[in-house]
């Protein structure tokens, strides 16, 4: 695609790198343990320990291991006082600077959609019991969302400016996405992107109060399909104008080659039936990226397991893709919220390396009214050379990103 | 960078409309703080509301029969820019704009009910109909829809500095030919909430007025409210550069990093508008003033218009931007004389430029330059 510059020349576009990632999720922590985790077809969901759930429908999510987090004193903080968010962060960062310690970001563009959410909480049901508020200051300076972002920045001697989107389910997909159109622009040289979002009460019992969430297993695109379970985590790419980035020898990951965004104004919680949003937000990657539907070898869904996203993005997927494999890894690990998009983007990662097709597990029958190929229950190896990502949220919000194994 | 203001439009606690308010502020009027309370606790705040009736005119739509206040306040900002815009520079082709959304605390009213539900009765109590505005994006999807806008729309989540990193976000995004528009909304919504929170910060303080730049900060009145501007490569008014700026891990380093930015937009053309709000903003913008721009005119909004974390900054850059239009600034309020800035002696000006300040409260600072 043409782009302007500041001179507003039209000029090339750049070749945009990924040169280094991190994650921690239900899968696992870290590349590799993901990896062996879509492999092995782990089911990670679990009933949920954070918070009482006895008055919910849905009773199970998937979570992080508290212990395997972060702990101690990174560039002189406690990390103890920190938000559990941040400390995923800092774990993802602890991967991702580990692959590539040269890595130097101008920018950071990250997705959430409730940040140090869990501290509001705490604050409120302080202030409700007229309890001892010798912690409030701590709660509120970290409940915003870009606070655990710019922590987990300052403990890895980073101070790039932070751009925190809440598109909702969609932000991890939207922040990736438009780091990638800021690189392609050339403006930027490099850029560090992706999601976050840990378990909290308010918002998994919102979830469950629009019945949303399932009490059974998350099965997408499943004819009995029941509802999402939430999950939590966060995914953090490197990516470097791809000349920059081999010409100081960095290993390149992948190479993320489109970008659609669109606005479905139907509802602000349900899709357009018509899947009109998420389609022309695939068509706008595919056209972004010059590539037609296809060359594209694996299709990494939204798939919430709700009827009404399932059914507008399968219908989507149908009419412009021809027996694609699709998978909703969510079924493993539940939606991650602002993190998923990022977590499904090193999934793809993964993907594209291992060469193999990341499993839908719980799934039992195929809807009727969706023609589309699911890669049911088992992964499977396959040859694969450009993945596509969906991610689509509350508001209407819908974002595809594609991505493309860097040929030798 | 050809990033031009083609639009603008603002609500605020002095009224809705940018020739209004303006002519309020050049008046030297500043908003009342109203007693805020709550059924949880027994302490009040004064806090800078909207007044009654400036949204009257605002045209019904459904998806503002249930919404918050914040996304009737953005709804208002956002038509009234897009209406200036359209009496300036013609037709917009709203398929051919991008929305930035600016926001710091959201949809705070909504929240502390759903939630205030949860805790007081249980998950069965949880409203399915309060959830979804609690949501960040909520007041933007609903601005999208009002205005039909179908293709990128962003909320951005961030400090009082956030609406600065927003502009930054849309001058990206009007680098790709497929949009000649970026609507940029900052919005908040007042609530007790949020008074306590920022009090409990010892960032408030109990009454009006804020004093800005006196030493030692004597804190805050939250206010609320939308700005809105519609950026372009037409219209009067251009941005000359953005400083996207950094983030802060301690309040001691705020001061290098507001310096930085003002040593980076300096021009002795210029002068600032600063989002001083008597907390210790004041003194790093009072100390980076001092030694990069000594002999600039200074203003700052806030004392007038309170603090409204993710409108200010949008606030700042209408105000910047009438300055420069008007050839007028407003008189600075009670910032005293002893500090050693330079306010506006009179409000004639024949500045060509302005910069932009903005430093949050919690970690981010950014900076712009406009000229005319």
């Amino acid at each position: 695609m043409v782009r302007f510059n500041d001179l507003d020349v039209k000029i090339a576009s750049t070749r945009v790198a990924v040169v280094a990632a991190g994650v921690i999720s239900p899968l696992g922590f870290g590349l590799d343990e993901t990896l062996a985790s879509l492999r092995a077809n782990n089911d990670c969901v679990s009933p949920v320990t954070r918070f009482d759930v006895e008055k919910c429908r849905c009773k199970t999510a998937g979570q992080i291991s508290d212990e395997r987090l972060l702990s101690g004193r990174r560039n002189g903080r406690k990390t103890e006082r920190l938000h559990r968010a941040t400390r995923m962060i800092m774990a993802v960062f602890e991967e991702l600077f580990g692959q590539d310690p040269e890595f130097k970001p101008e920018l950071t563009v990250i997705g959430t959609t409730s940040g140090g959410m869990s501290f509001g909480e705490d604050y409120y049901r302080a202030l409700y019991r007229h309890a001892a508020l010798r912690h409030s200051a701590r709660w509120i300076a970290n409940y915003p969302p870009q606070k655990p972002v710019i922590d987990a920045q300052h403990a890895f001697g980073i101070c790039a400016p932070c751009q925190v989107i809440a598109n909702a389910c969609a932000s991890g997909t939207n922040a990736i996405g438009h780091a990638f159109e800021c690189v392609r622009s050339g403006k930027y040289q490099r850029i560090l992107t992706g999601g976050y979002d840990a378990l909290s009460e308010l918002v998994f019992v919102g979830f469950d109060s629009l019945q949303a969430a399932t009490p059974e297993k998350c099965r997408p695109f499943d004819r009995d399909r029941s509802g999402m379970v939430l999950g939590e985590g966060a995914a953090v790419l490197a990516l470097e104008n791809l000349e920059g980035a081999r010409a100081r020898g960095a290993r390149i990951l992948a190479e993320i080659i489109g970008y659609g965004i669109s606005t479905d104004n139907h509802h602000l919680t349900q899709p357009d039936p018509s899947g009109s949003g998420p389609r022309r937000a695939m068509e706008q990657a595919l056209q972004s990226a010059n590539r037609s539907a296809e060359e594209v070898d694996y299709i990494n869904a939204h798939g919430t397991a709700t009827t009404f996203n399932d059914a507008a993005e399968g219908r989507a997927i149908a009419e412009l893709f021809a027996k694609v494999p699709v998978s909703s890894t969510k079924s493993m690990v539940g939606h991650s919220l602002g993190a998923a998009g990022a977590i499904e983007a090193v999934v793809c990662l993964a993907a594209l390396k291992a060469q193999f097709l990341p499993p839908n597990i719980n799934f039992l029958n195929l809807d009727p009214d969706l023609d589309i190929n699911i890669v049911a229950n088992n992964a499977r190896d396959a040859k694969i050379d450009i993945v596509l990502s969906n991610s689509f949220g509350f508001g209407g919000t819908n974002a595809s990103i594609l991505i493309q194994k860097l040929a030798a | 960078m050809n990033l031009r203001i083609a639009g603008m439009g603002w609500i605020t606690p002095l009224g809705r409309g940018i020739d209004p308010v303006w002519d309020r502020l050049i008046r030297g009027d500043e908003a009342t703080g109203q007693q805020i309370s709550d059924d949880i606790a027994d302490k009040t705040y004064r806090a800078f509301r909207i007044p009654a009736g400036a949204l009257k005119d605002l045209p019904p739509h459904p998806r503002l029969r249930r919404a918050s206040a914040i996304s009737r306040f953005a709804a208002a900002a956002g038509l009234d820019a897009l209406a200036q815009a359209r009496s300036t520079i013609g037709e917009i082709d709203v398929q051919r704009m991008a929305l930035v959304f600016a926001v710091s605390n959201g949809g705070v009213i909504y929240t502390k009910r759903f939630y205030h539900n949860v805790v007081e009765s249980g998950a069965q109590s949880a409203s399915p109909l309060l959830f979804p505005e609690t949501v960040f994006n909520a007041p933007a999807s609903h601005l999208a829809a009002i205005l039909g806008i179908a293709g990128a729309s962003y909320t951005l989540v961030g400090d009082g500095a956030v609406g600065l990193l927003a502009i930054k976000m849309a001058s990206d995004l009007l680098d790709n030919e497929a949009f000649d528009f970026c609507l940029v909304v900052g919005a908040e919504e007042a609530d007790w909430l949020l008074c306590d929170a920022y009090h409990k910060w010892r960032l408030l303080k109990s009454e009006a007025p804020i004093e800005p730049f006196h030493e030692p900060p004597r804190g805050m009145i939250l206010s609320e409210g939308a700005g809105a501007v519609l950026l372009a490569r037409r219209g009067t008014v251009q941005i000359d550069a953005i400083d996207a700026g950094g983030n802060f891990s301690q309040r001691r380093k705020v001061n290098e990093i507001v310096r930085r930015i003002l040593h980076d937009l300096t021009d002795e053309h210029a002068c600032i508008v600063a989002s001083a709000n008597g907390t210790f903003v004041d003194l790093a913008e009072r100390a980076a003033i001092e030694k990069e721009l000594p002999k600039a005119i200074v203003y700052g909004p806030k004392p007038a218009l309170g603090e409204s974390v993710g409108a200010s900054a949008v606030w700042q850059v209408i105000v910047a931007a009438q300055a420069l239009r008007t050839k007028r600034l407003p008189e600075m309020l009670h910032s005293g004389r002893q500090v050693g800035l330079s306010f506006p002696a009179i409000d004639e000006t024949s500045y060509t430029k302005a910069i932009v300040l903005s430093c949050g409260l919690n970690q981010q600072v950014a900076g712009l330059r406009l000229s005319i």
